[in-house]
């Protein structure tokens, strides 16, 4: 396991990050702009800015083949950017909420995105040919309160969605017109939109902060502020799920997860370094952290006589204990594949409070 | 027309929209045990008692957490706090890794020792107003008769505390701070 490579941007919270598909551009959310950061060599340097919401960006997401990228900001408003000659070029959807959006993907076709607010809705946007805008369709029923997460299918269709009244969910976003007809599946045969293929409610509740899909789709993952990872096998259309995991852990509650193949996940959150979950339908368990044990910080260093004074003059005390053991320095808000063949991840990336992007490989 | 004060209108109660009319019945699980009442809860009381007397100071507190009543009502919650408390006091410190590692090693041990950490942090915020004498049939008040019965039995509840701070730091050795972060989100109080 190689060290992880680690970035640190700037000393403030990232809300999310996303990479361009040839790992050359990375989008940083920081407050109410989005920072576009160019790798040279080693290092990544900002080269530009979008700028356009009023309020907190609060997702970002660049979409791998036509390099897109979409924004969302607590000041209802979601982008499309485009690259023309002249720079970055905004253009607004139409996403008709009356609340904050909160997180935004693209599908993997690229022809849609979703977009989960905090007025109980998911917009599900594409682009309209004709008035040469991009509109929403509403995913309202059954959303009790604030949609915190969303993760597509690979059909495009079926989307994932996590929520504050501690339900996950799959639905249907079928969209006539720009999606093929599914392939039908455990989840459901028939497919219109706003079909709800799942909804689960773990026994000790708590906000749901991250959902996932296997690389087949054939598996639900979410966690949430429970402190705990549940797996969901779904069985057929409308029946119970064949099976239904929940590993509660000891830990702080994670944030993100994303499946590393069909018999492993990795999650991060609260405490600040990423876990790696191992198991099948039969059971799951937590398999440790990927933090190198006496990584980061790498123990007590040798201190000079001259620093160790120095250090009880100003501070009181010989040693600084304000660094954590663990490569973040704070909360991980985001996990994204960084590289992957097959649903095979062989690394992947995390984001956090403390302004530091970081990649590792598992 | 200035006799209303608007200023002071709930408009949350109006708004059907609103995150205040957020039914909070639909966080509870379908697997919820069946509603218990108090004679139920004070007949669970006398078999732990029971084992209590015969020495099974674990078996007392595997029988109390198995059958806590998260489907119950307030009644039979607080009698079955008040059994909780008393097998947790009635457990001598030296022993307390012991019967921990029995009681939450086994198989469903996990939601044993959630369920501890619950009436753990229950026991701590009624600790003195009720601890030894909720199986007293009277209601239990306000916050604000609360507060004051607090005030009055100091003695007693400070001993108890000290009793559940004790659990509450070999609980915390033995589940982390996961179980504590499920105290706060889970809707089948205790």
């Amino acid at each position: 396991m190689a060290t992880p490579q680690v970035h640190h941007l700037f000393h403030a919270p990232i809300a999310d990050h996303s990479f361009s598909s040839d790992k050359q551009t990375l989008a940083v959310a920081r407050e109410n702009n989005v920072e576009l950061y160019q790798a040279s060599g080693n290092k990544f340097s900002l080269s530009d800015e979008l700028k356009g919401h009023e309020k907190t960006v609060t997702s970002v997401d660049i979409a791998p083949n036509s390099g897109r990228i979409v924004t969302c900001s607590q000041d209802r408003n979601a982008y499309v950017w485009e690259q023309t000659p002249s720079g970055w070029k905004p253009t607004l959807v139409l996403l008709r909420i009356n609340r904050a959006a909160t997180f935004v993907r693209w599908s993997p076709s690229e022809q849609k995105f979703a977009v989960g607010s905090g007025a109980r809705v998911i917009a599900v946007c594409y682009f309209e040919e004709e008035n040469d805008w991009w509109i929403s369709k509403h995913l309202k029923k059954p959303i009790r309160s604030t949609i915190t997460t969303l993760a597509w299918h690979p059909n495009s269709v079926l989307l994932a969605a996590g929520s504050t009244d501690s339900h996950a969910r799959v639905f249907s976003s079928f969209i006539k017109g720009i999606d093929e007809r599914p392939e039908p599946s455990a989840w459901g045969e028939r497919l219109p939109f706003n079909t709800i293929c799942g909804e689960f409610l773990n026994d000790s509740a708590g906000w749901i902060q991250g959902v996932a899909f296997s690389p087949s789709g054939n598996a639900l993952a979410f966690t949430g502020h429970d402190s705990s990872v549940t797996v969901v096998y779904p069985s057929a259309p409308e029946q119970p799920p064949r099976a239904m995991l929940n590993i509660s852990t000891r830990l702080l509650p994670l944030n993100s997860l994303i499946w590393n193949g069909e018999t492993e996940i990795i999650a991060a959150g609260h405490d600040c370094e990423p876990f790696r979950f191992q198991g099948d339908e039969n059971g799951w368990q937590l398999a440790g952290s990927l933090e190198k044990q006496n990584a980061g910080a790498a123990g007590p260093r040798e201190e000079s006589a001259l620093n160790m004074f120095r250090q009880m003059d100003l501070k009181g005390q010989t040693q600084v204990d304000t660094k954590l053991k663990s490569t973040h320095q704070n909360t991980v808000n985001t996990v994204r594949a960084y590289e992957e063949a097959n649903g095979q991840v062989s690394s992947f990336s995390t984001s956090g409070v403390d302004g530091r992007v970081v990649i590792w490989s598992t | 027309m200035s006799q209303i004060n608007y200023r002071t209108i709930n408009i949350d109660k109006l708004d059907p929209e609103s995150s205040a009319n957020f039914p909070l019945e639909t966080l509870l699980p379908a697997t919820l045990p069946q509603s218990e009442t108090s004679s139920d809860a004070a007949n669970v009381a006398t078999q732990v008692r029971q084992l209590l007397r015969g020495g099974d100071t674990e078996g007392a507190l595997r029988h109390a957490l198995d059958t806590a009543p998260l489907g119950g009502d307030d009644r039979a919650k607080e009698v079955h706090l008040a059994t909780v408390i008393e097998v947790l006091q009635g457990i001598r410190q030296t022993e307390m890794a012991r019967v921990l590692e029995g009681v939450c090693g086994s198989d469903g041990g996990a939601e044993r020792a959630d369920c501890l950490m619950k009436y753990l942090y229950k026991g701590m915020s009624a600790s003195g107003s009720s601890g030894s004498k909720n199986v007293s049939p009277q209601v239990t008040g306000s916050g604000f008769s609360q507060v004051q019965a607090r005030n009055v039995s100091e003695g007693g509840g400070g001993q108890q505390m000290s009793v559940l701070l004790n659990w509450h730091e070999k609980l915390v050795e033995l589940t982390g701070t996961g179980s504590i972060v499920r105290v706060m989100t889970d809707r089948r109080t205790v």
